[in-house]
C-alpha cells in the first residue's frame, strides 16, 4: 500500500517536473526564430546586429549588451555586426566600424573586450549615439563631417583610415557585414543571432538572465 | 427638422434613429474625413512642414486610418444597398481594430523608449511589412516610408533649412516629440491615436448593432404579419 502511495508521489512529481521544465522552455516564434538563410561561418559566435542610427541599438549597448558580453559562454564568440543599409551614413559608419574592429584586433582585444574602455570601436560607437540621439546632429554637410567625429572619438587622423580602409582584413569582415541586412529586415535592430542561425526575438528579452540562459540553450541546438 | 424634434425622436426610438442614421451618407462621410484629417494632418503638417519623421507603427497606423477612409466612401456611395454597406463596414472596424493593436504597441515602445527598462519590446523596423504584404512603402514611400524611428516623434531640422517665424516656435514647442501638451508630456502620439481608433471602434459597434437590430425587428415582424395572415386564409 505504502508502496503504491510512493509510487504514484513519485510519478506525480516527475510528471510535474516535466511540465515545469516545459513551461520554462524557450519557444520557436516567441523567443526566437531560424533564420532561413543562415549566417555562413558562425558556428559557436553570437552576431549582434546594430547601426548608429537606432535608439534602441543605444539602450542596448548603454544598458544590456555590456553586461551579457562578459558573462557569454567561453566557447561562443561575440562578434557586432554594423548595418550599411540604415542611416544616411550607414557605408561610412560600416568603413569606420571595420577599421577600428581590425585595430581593436590588432592592439589584442579579445572579442569579449570589445566593451571595454579599450575599445577603439566602442568609443566611436558612443560617440556616434551620442551625438546622433542625444545632441540630434545629422551631419548635413556630408559624409566628411560624420567621419570626422568617429575620428576624433578614437584619435585617428582621416590619412590612417584611407589607407586602413583597403586593408584586405577590414574589406572582408565589410563582406561578411553584408548578411545583417537579411537578418535586419526581420524585425529591426539591434538583433541577436546565434551560431548564424538562431534569431532572438528582442521582444521576448526580459532581462540580462534570461537574455543569457536563452543563448545558453540556443548555443548548444 | 429641429434640434427638439430630433432628440424627441431619438428619445422615443433611439435604436431605430440610430439604424435610420447609418443608412444616411453623414455619418460614413464624417468617419471618412476625420480618418483622412488624420492622416493629413500627420504627413502635411507634422511631416513635411514640421520636420517629424513617420517611425514604422505610424505608418501603419496611416494605412488603418486609410482603410476607415475607404470604409467611409464606398459605404456612403449609397448607404441603403447592403453589399457597399457590408464592405464599408468590414474596411472600417479592420480599420479601427488594426488601429488600435498598432497604437498600443507603439506606446509600450513610447513607454520602454522613454525609461531605463528596454526590455519586453522590439525597436522599430525600416523595412514595414503591411498586411497581405502590399508594398505601399515602394508606391508611395513619402506617406508610407518610415524614416523615424518609434518613440521619437521630435522635429528634425535639416541644415540649411530656414524656419519661419511660425515653424520655429512650433517646432520648438514639440521639441521633445510630439504629445497632445507637449509642455506637460501630456498624451503621446500613440494615445492620442489609440483614443480617435477607440471612439470611432464603438460609433460603429453602435451603428452595427442598431442596424442589425432594427433588421432583425423587421424580419420578425413581416413573420408575425404573415404567420398572422396564413391563419386568416385558414379561417
Amino acid at each position: 500500500m505504502s508502496l503504491r502511495i510512493s509510487k504514484i508521489i513519485a510519478k506525480s512529481l516527475a510528471l510535474v517536473a516535466i511540465l515545469s521544465s516545459t513551461c520554462f522552455a524557450f519557444s520557436e516564434g516567441s523567443d526566437y526564430v531560424a533564420l532561413k538563410k543562415p549566417i555562413p561561418n558562425a558556428k559557436n559566435t553570437l552576431i549582434k546586429v546594430f547601426s548608429y542610427d537606432c535608439p534602441f541599438c543605444y539602450k542596448y549597448d548603454k544598458q544590456v549588451t555590456p553586461k551579457v558580453v562578459p558573462r557569454l559562454p567561453a566557447d561562443l564568440q561575440f562578434r557586432p555586426f554594423h548595418l550599411k543599409t540604415k542611416g544616411k551614413y550607414g557605408p561610412q559608419g560600416s568603413e569606420l566600424f571595420a577599421v577600428l574592429l581590425v585595430r581593436d584586433q590588432k592592439n589584442g582585444l579579445k572579442d569579449k573586450d570589445l566593451y571595454s574602455e579599450k575599445s577603439l570601436l566602442k568609443k566611436a560607437k558612443m560617440a556616434y549615439y551620442n551625438a546622433y540621439h542625444d545632441k540630434k546632429e545629422r551631419w548635413d554637410a556630408g559624409p566628411d563631417a560624420y567621419l570626422q567625429t568617429g575620428l576624433n572619438a578614437v584619435g585617428m587622423t582621416r590619412a590612417e583610415f584611407d589607407k586602413e580602409k583597403n586593408d584586405p582584413k577590414v574589406k572582408a569582415l565589410l563582406k561578411e557585414w553584408d548578411a545583417s541586412y537579411e537578418v535586419a529586415k526581420i524585425q529591426g535592430v539591434p538583433a541577436f543571432v546565434v551560431n548564424g542561425k538562431y534569431l532572438i526575438m528582442t521582444k521576448s528579452i526580459t532581462s540580462v538572465d534570461s537574455m543569457l540562459q536563452l543563448i545558453n540553450e540556443l548555443k548548444s541546438k | 427638422m429641429k434640434p427638439t424634434e430630433m432628440f424627441n425622436t431619438f428619445k422615443a426610438a433611439p435604436i431605430q434613429t440610430i439604424a435610420g442614421w447609418q443608412d444616411k451618407r453623414f455619418l460614413w462621410i464624417l468617419m471618412a474625413a476625420v480618418s483622412l484629417f488624420m492622416v493629413i494632418l500627420a504627413h502635411s503638417v507634422f511631416q513635411i512642414w514640421l520636420y517629424m519623421r513617420p517611425c514604422e507603427q505610424c505608418v501603419y497606423i496611416r494605412f488603418a486610418f486609410f482603410c476607415m477612409a475607404f470604409g467611409g466612401i464606398i459605404a456612403a456611395i449609397y448607404p441603403k444597398n447592403i453589399g457597399l454597406k457590408l464592405v464599408g463596414y468590414a474596411l472600417a472596424f479592420w480599420g479601427t481594430i488594426q488601429g488600435i493593436g498598432y497604437s498600443l504597441k507603439l506606446n509600450k515602445i513610447h513607454e520602454a523608449a522613454h525609461s531605463d527598462n528596454p526590455f519586453g519590446v522590439q525597436g522599430c523596423n525600416p523595412e514595414p511589412t503591411f498586411p497581405f504584404h502590399l508594398p505601399l512603402d515602394k508606391w508611395s514611400p513619402e506617406w508610407f516610408k518610415p524614416t523615424g524611428d518609434c518613440g521619437y516623434d521630435n522635429p528634425i531640422i535639416p541644415d540649411g533649412v530656414v524656419l519661419s517665424n511660425l515653424q520655429k516656435t512650433i517646432t520648438d514647442f514639440y521639441q521633445d516629440g510630439w504629445y497632445l501638451w507637449p509642455p506637460s508630456h501630456f498624451m503621446n502620439m500613440a494615445q492620442a491615436c489609440l483614443i480617435t481608433f477607440g471612439i470611432c471602434l464603438l460609433v460603429l459597434a453602435v451603428a452595427a448593432a442598431c442596424w442589425l437590430l432594427t433588421l432583425w425587428r423587421k424580419r420578425r415582424s413581416l413573420e408575425a404579419t404573415e404567420r398572422l395572415a396564413c391563419t386568416g386564409k385558414h379561417a
